[in-house]
């Protein structure tokens, strides 16, 4: 989609129109997220750009060679579920793209500065086999 | 206009529109600023809103139907947010321009038409210029479609069936032209080896006859070079080589896959024994120690009892010495070739020593038997003298004993004695008038002829 890609952005899957794989890296000295990379996944459904892609971050193992792990952060479930208004419904708008979103990634994990995961993470992993869309989140907290 | 206006007439706009102008394939390169944020592809009937943001119309009423709140009359715009109600159709011709003069290729590439042309002038080419468009067929009662580049030649109906006078086949119309001129079977064509003109239906039957047709000799399987035409073919087989070793080299192909399949049928059995021999060996190699000592305790046990000459029984222990020295032999193999060897020995040996002692024992018990037979004749003998004096000092006796009773009766033990040993001899017929009141001795008498028969 893109031939230039900002820093810290860099395509790893996208073979087809229904599944990308996005590595993303912190570029700032944020303790929290130096030196790291994270993969995040996307999942477009056929209304995409009017529907958001679904949007998490993933796991990979370390045999794969390139071991990914899921960022700390208040607003990041442990399963890699990103509480993002812009993700939502409400906060999407069809100018958005995966750059965009990728960078909206970056920023909000740059700005953070709590190491923890959001209240009631354990519950929500152990409970939740909804689909990332279906989910309703309260976007309550503006700061992060 | 207002967003209800402005969807009403998008919808109506999104009924004529008849090609994709999104999924065209772009020839030249574009500015980014022409793209619309939301599709990504040259503005297609762009519209603005007050914000100033450029979207195509129908990318724009698909946002507004998806995202804006139940009947409100405004609408956040999609790049900016800020609600806008009004959308304006009326955007720069130059905008306009720029994005119709983007090249594209003609969108029925796939029908064959190579054109590259302005993006704006797509729809009047497929619609009117485009050769490869498919139009209805000329004639009205057919319903089929055909290319309109063909329709302009011909005006009659190309999809009619017509019937080919030379090869009595069906062609369709369309294909008529090319059956006639190059497939038609009737038609004819020379060969390409003697130039002799033939039917094209023939072509095939020729080829495999063409005296000029250069062919393989026969013997080319068994690596003769040679190809040559057909006719001289024959005279190089009476004279190759190769061809006369044909039959030979067959037979030897045979016999090679039969033994071939002979090795393998063999190499299997192999693995078979092998396999036997392997567990035999493990088992064996354990226990070797306990076997040779109870070897050894047995064969002296046996040469002890069964009185072999000296030289036997010596043996046995040097045959089990060379076994506990193959036992630690390198290979295990030998060792157990070996093992067997001298077991099937010391069978051998014991056969032989039993057949032996067999011979032994039957000699001596009938020479026992001969002496003990010699021994009863002469006791036989013996007793038939004593029997004879008795009897003749007897008589006298037995004469006197009719003359006083008395006498007789204080003699009746002696008598006794004596009638026994004679009935051994056979009874006298003296003796049997003479006793002829002793009657019930009888029956001892012939218990006693039982016996010595």
């Amino acid at each position: 989609m893109q031939d230039h890609l900002p820093p810290g952005i860099a395509m790893v899957k996208c073979e087809n129109l229904e599944e990308w794989q996005m590595d993303i890296k912190v570029l700032d000295q944020n303790p929290l997220y130096q030196d790291q990379t994270y993969r995040l996944k996307f999942t477009f459904s056929n209304k995409y750009p009017i529907e958001p892609p679904e949007v998490q971050f993933i796991q990979c193992a370390e045999s794969t060679g390139t071991p990914r792990s899921i960022p700390i952060h208040p607003h990041i479930y442990s399963n890699g579920i990103i509480c993002l208004d812009l993700l939502g419904s409400s906060g999407w708008s069809p100018v958005q793209n995966v750059e965009s979103i990728c960078m909206s990634l970056q920023s909000m994990l740059t700005a953070n500065t709590r190491d923890e995961r959001p209240a009631g993470d354990q519950e929500f992993v152990a409970t939740n086999r909804r689909r990332i869309r279906d989910i309703n989140f309260v976007y309550e907290d503006d700061n992060v | 206009m207002n967003l209800e206006e402005f969807l009403a007439m998008e919808e109506s706009r999104e009924q004529d529109e008849l090609i994709d102008l999104r999924g065209l394939d772009f020839v030249s390169e574009y500015d980014s600023h022409l793209m619309c944020p939301i599709c990504h592809c040259p503005f297609v009937d762009p519209v603005h809103l007050q914000c100033d943001h450029v979207f195509c119309g129908s990318c724009l009423s698909s946002a507004i139907t998806t995202f804006r709140s139940a009947d409100s009359d405004d609408f956040p715009c999609p790049s900016c947010r800020v609600p806008a109600k009004e959308i304006s159709t009326s955007v720069p011709r130059l905008l306009i321009n720029m994005c119709d003069e983007i090249r594209v290729r003609c969108p029925l590439l796939t029908e064959g038409c190579q054109e590259i042309i302005p993006r704006g002038h797509v729809q009047s080419h497929v619609e009117k210029y485009c050769g490869y468009r498919l139009v209805p067929c000329p004639d009205d009662s057919c319903d089929k479609m055909m290319r309109s580049n063909d329709v302009g030649i011909k005006t009659k109906c190309m999809h009619a069936v017509r019937f080919c006078s030379r090869c009595e086949e069906n062609v369709v119309e369309q294909d008529f032209e090319e059956h006639e001129s190059k497939l038609c079977p009737v038609l004819e064509v020379s060969c390409a080896h003697c130039l002799t003109v033939v039917t094209r239906g023939e072509l095939d039957a020729h080829v495999e006859l063409c005296p000029e047709v250069a062919i393989p000799c026969s013997a080319s399987k068994y690596a003769c070079p040679v190809k040559i035409r057909r006719p001289d073919i024959k005279y190089h087989e009476q004279i190759c080589p190769l061809v006369a070793m044909g039959p030979y080299f067959e037979g030897q192909n045979a016999r090679l896959n039969s033994l071939e399949l002979g090795m393998r049928h063999l190499q299997q059995r192999n693995e078979i024994f092998e396999d036997g021999l392997a567990n035999i060996r493990s088992t064996l190699v354990e226990s070797t120690r306990v076997n040779s000592n109870s070897h050894n305790n047995r064969s002296s046990g046996q040469s002890g009892r069964d009185q072999q000459p000296r030289t036997r029984s010596e043996s046995t222990p040097d045959d089990s010495e060379d076994l506990a020295t193959s036992i630690f032999s390198s290979t295990a193999n030998s060792y157990l070739l070996s093992l067997h060897e001298s077991l099937r020995e010391q069978v051998g040996q014991l056969s032989h020593a039993i057949t032996d002692l067999d011979a032994r024992a039957s000699m001596t018990i009938m020479n026992e038997s001969l002496r003990l037979k010699e021994d009863m004749a002469l006791t036989n003998a013996a007793m038939n003298s004593v029997r004879m004096q008795v009897q003749w000092l007897m008589n006298p006796r037995l004469h006197q004993a009719p003359r006083g009773t008395v006498r007789a009766n204080n003699t009746e033990g002696t008598r006794t004695q004596l009638d026994s040993s004679a009935s051994t001899a056979g009874p006298s017929t003296t003796s049997a008038q003479s006793l002829g009141f002793l009657r019930p001795r009888r029956s001892s008498d012939t218990g006693r002829e039982g016996t010595k028969l």
